[in-house]
């Protein structure tokens, strides 16, 4: 079922983002300490291999300085002796392979005839011979050159900036140049030796300590040295092109002769490079790209976050399919459900072998069947049994009305209406008239409380009345016969409040006895309304041997008797306040003369009802109205 | 309906509240029970609060008084407001019943 679905859907869900956004912090987390951590030792390598760099070159150098330094005293005791000078230089060539070619310049005019004269050997790498030459002419005029000028006046040994020798080694080269002093200290020549660049060179090319590195030494005028290329960046232009970028600030930190690192920004790239200084004052640098560093890390990366996709995924399944399978009794819960609704209370119900909630959850459904069971089979006996009841009720209601006359006179003479309105099924009220030889016997009676206990005792004392009525006797020995035969075994107290008469249609006079109960209203042919109140004696069925004492009056023709049952005068409308006896006087009071027994009945019946409007009737009401003609 | 009874030796003060009608006689004739075996009883009934009462009440009213007088006792009622008293006396009830 869809909402069984759902259900599993929402959690697996749930489920699913917190798990991944656990793991997503696991991930960044991982990720950024790695990240740390590898740019911090790819620090420390390239800064490893640039120090171990710096240390083999500067090596090189003291190698060469030395073997040129210790020369300095052969060539002083040599100085008359011009053809071992060109030993002496060939001999400095020949002690160090780095060095490709040496020479010992001298000022000019030094020798006096000879304005030039350089001994200079050098390595000639077709032949791997040293070859030996004097260097100095005309076109050759090292007296200007960097390499002599510069320890010629600070009389200090120096290393020239690269350049290409042209006449000399034929090569890109730089070159160490070692000042002789005289006696009075004043130079008198330069010892030399020439390195070829493209060692240099060779030795950073395979400085690779990431596969896109990229090394290079920047010597003092500029002068870039990479594994590559040289290039001279002296001119305005190629300087404008690097100025205020990583490059420049890396160029003047390097050729102030800093050691250190520095993180550079290439467009979108992101590279570092770890700087020092050689020992000649040139400076070496090597730049790394952060690509190359992290590329593991990116790859590691990479594959977590394909793993865990997986992994999550494979989860969200798991987690439908255990949920659904977990939450399944619910849905065939709800079918069952929805049968008992139906009417069907012997669902059937899912198997549930697991002992948790679900079984509970089955074990109150599996009670709350037997139950309802149980309950609706309860409550179909039940209600045959008030059927049953409620069929003799109605039984008894019809034999009720029955026994009270339905027949109502309406002649020359007389009329007379009633009408027995029990409040249950049957009631405790009656009334009761007889014409015998031109009298009229009348009565009305209400038993205490009502319903079937009530009716018993009203169907006797009507059977009484109807008996008695036959035999010639007064009113009130009549009602006493009555009351002494109801209060012999009358062990619940019920007890009868009953007016009855006779009228002699002849003279008009009444006799009567009142038992207890309301007075009656008398509409006198005037139109004059009032109550008829009557000698109280005690109701009917309370006192053993009552004496009773019988009245009599004389009615006129047109005189209008209303008696009536305290249901009328009690009946209440839902606030409980009662009809009363000033309404019922009224309503008597303002009937037409014309108005037939029959009207008068139902009108005041009418009357009671619009009264008490929706409220249920709490006692019987029975209404009993002769007219005299 | 409300019955309050107190009891001090074999006098007893009943006060009497509301009305007793059809929803409630049953109810009223349970607790008028205490009052019903005592012996000597000495009732009064305070009915100054009681503002209606249908046959059944009445009906309450005369099983009290028998089963009072069957145990020698007493009982009178005292307060009633007009329109009770009315019932009591067109049913003729005030004939049988003491009523102050």
């Amino acid at each position: 079922m869809r909402i069984s679905r759902s259900l599993s859907a929402r959690l697996s869900t749930t489920i699913l983002l917190i798990t991944s956004a656990l793991y997503l912090v696991a991930i960044l987390t991982i990720a950024y300490f790695s990240q740390k951590m590898i740019a911090q030792e790819a620090y420390k390598n390239a800064s490893n291999v640039l120090n171990a760099t710096i240390q083999d070159i500067n090596q090189t150098l003291d190698k060469v300085e030395s073997s040129v330094n210790n020369m300095n005293w052969i060539v002083t005791e040599h100085l008359d002796d011009t053809a071992y000078l060109y030993h002496i230089t060939s001999e400095i060539v020949a002690s160090n392979e780095e060095i490709e070619g040496s020479a010992i310049a001298f000022c000019a005019d030094y020798f006096k005839d000879k304005h030039y004269f350089s001994p200079y050997s050098y390595h000639d790498v077709n032949s791997n011979a040293i070859y030996s030459k004097q260097l100095g002419n005309d076109n050759y005029n090292y007296f200007e050159m960097e390499w002599f000028t510069v320890p010629f006046h600070t009389k200090l040994p120096h290393w020239c900036n690269p350049y290409y020798d042209e006449g000399g080694g034929e090569m890109m080269m730089t070159t160490y140049s070692y000042p002789l002093l005289d006696e009075d200290g004043n130079v008198y020549a330069i010892i030399t030796a020439d390195i070829s660049l493209a060692w240099l060179a060779e030795k950073i090319r395979s400085l690779h300590p990431y596969k896109n590195s990229f090394t290079f030494l920047l010597c003092k005028n500029g002068v870039y040295i990479s594994g590559d290329e040289f290039s001279l960046v002296d001119n305005q232009n190629e300087k404008e092109k690097y100025i205020n970028t990583d490059y420049y600030l890396l160029g003047e930190k390097m050729a102030s002769g800093d050691s250190g690192s520095l993180r550079i920004k290439d467009k979108i790239e992101y590279s570092f490079a770890v700087y020092g200084p050689l020992h000649n004052g040139w400076s070496t640098a090597i730049i790394s790209p952060y690509k190359d560093i992290f590329i593991y890390l990116l790859r590691m990366n990479f594959i977590i976050i394909i793993v865990s996709t997986i992994g999550l995924f494979l989860l969200f399944v798991l987690c439908l399919r255990i949920i659904k399978k977990i939450t399944q009794p619910l849905t065939e819960f709800s079918v069952a459900t929805l049968n008992m609704a139906k009417g069907n209370f012997h669902a059937r119900l899912p198997q549930i072998n697991t002992k948790d909630e679900m079984k509970q959850l089955y074990n109150s459904f599996e009670y709350m069947q037997k139950s309802i069971t149980l309950y609706i089979k309860e409550l179909r006996s039940t209600t045959a049994i008030n059927e049953r009841m409620e069929s003799e009720l109605n039984i008894a209601r019809n034999i009720q009305l029955n026994m009270v006359p339905t027949e109502f006179p309406d002649n020359e003479r007389y009329a007379i209406h009633a009408t027995l309105q029990p409040a249950k099924e049957v009631g405790g009220d009656f009334y009761d008239f007889i014409e015998v030889d031109d009298e009229i016997f009348f009565a009305i009676g209400d038993v205490s409380g009502k319903g079937v206990p009530a009716a018993l005792v009203m169907s006797i004392t009507r059977a009484a009345f109807r008996f008695l009525g036959g035999i010639n006797l007064t009113i009130d020995k009549m009602i006493e016969k009555i009351n002494n035969t109801m209060c012999q075994r009358n062990n619940s107290k019920m007890f009868v409040t009953m007016f009855a008469g006779k009228i002699n249609l002849k003279t008009g006079v009444m006799q009567y006895c009142n038992a207890g109960h309301n007075p009656l209203v008398i509409r006198h042919p005037d139109g004059r309304t009032e109550f008829f109140y009557a000698q109280t004696n005690i109701a009917v069925g309370i006192s053993n041997g009552f004496s009773y004492e019988l009245e009599e009056t004389r009615l006129e023709k047109g005189t209008r008797l209303v008696l009536y049952t305290d249901g009328v005068t009690e009946a209440e409308d839902i606030k409980k306040k009662q009809y009363g006896e000033q309404r019922l006087l009224n309503f008597v009071s303002n009937l037409s003369d014309s108005k037939s027994a029959e009207d008068l009945i139902s009108d005041l019946m009418a009357d009671v009802k619009a009264f008490t409007q929706d409220a249920q009737p709490n006692d019987d009401i029975t209404i009993l109205t002769i007219s005299l003609k | 309906m409300n019955v309050t009874i107190n009891q001090e030796g074999n006098k007893y003060n009943v006060v009497l509240e509301g009305r007793v009608d059809t929803t409630n006689a049953a109810q009223f004739e349970r607790d008028l029970q205490p009052l019903m075996n005592a012996e000597n009883a000495e009732i009064t009934v305070d009915c100054s609060a009681m503002n209606y009462t249908s046959s059944q009440g009445l009906r309450n009213f005369l099983m009290l008084q028998k089963n009072v007088m069957a145990h020698k006792g007493s009982m009178v009622l005292t307060n009633m407001q007009a329109q009770v008293k009315e019932i009591f006396d067109i049913t003729g009830f005030s004939n049988i019943i003491k009523i102050v």
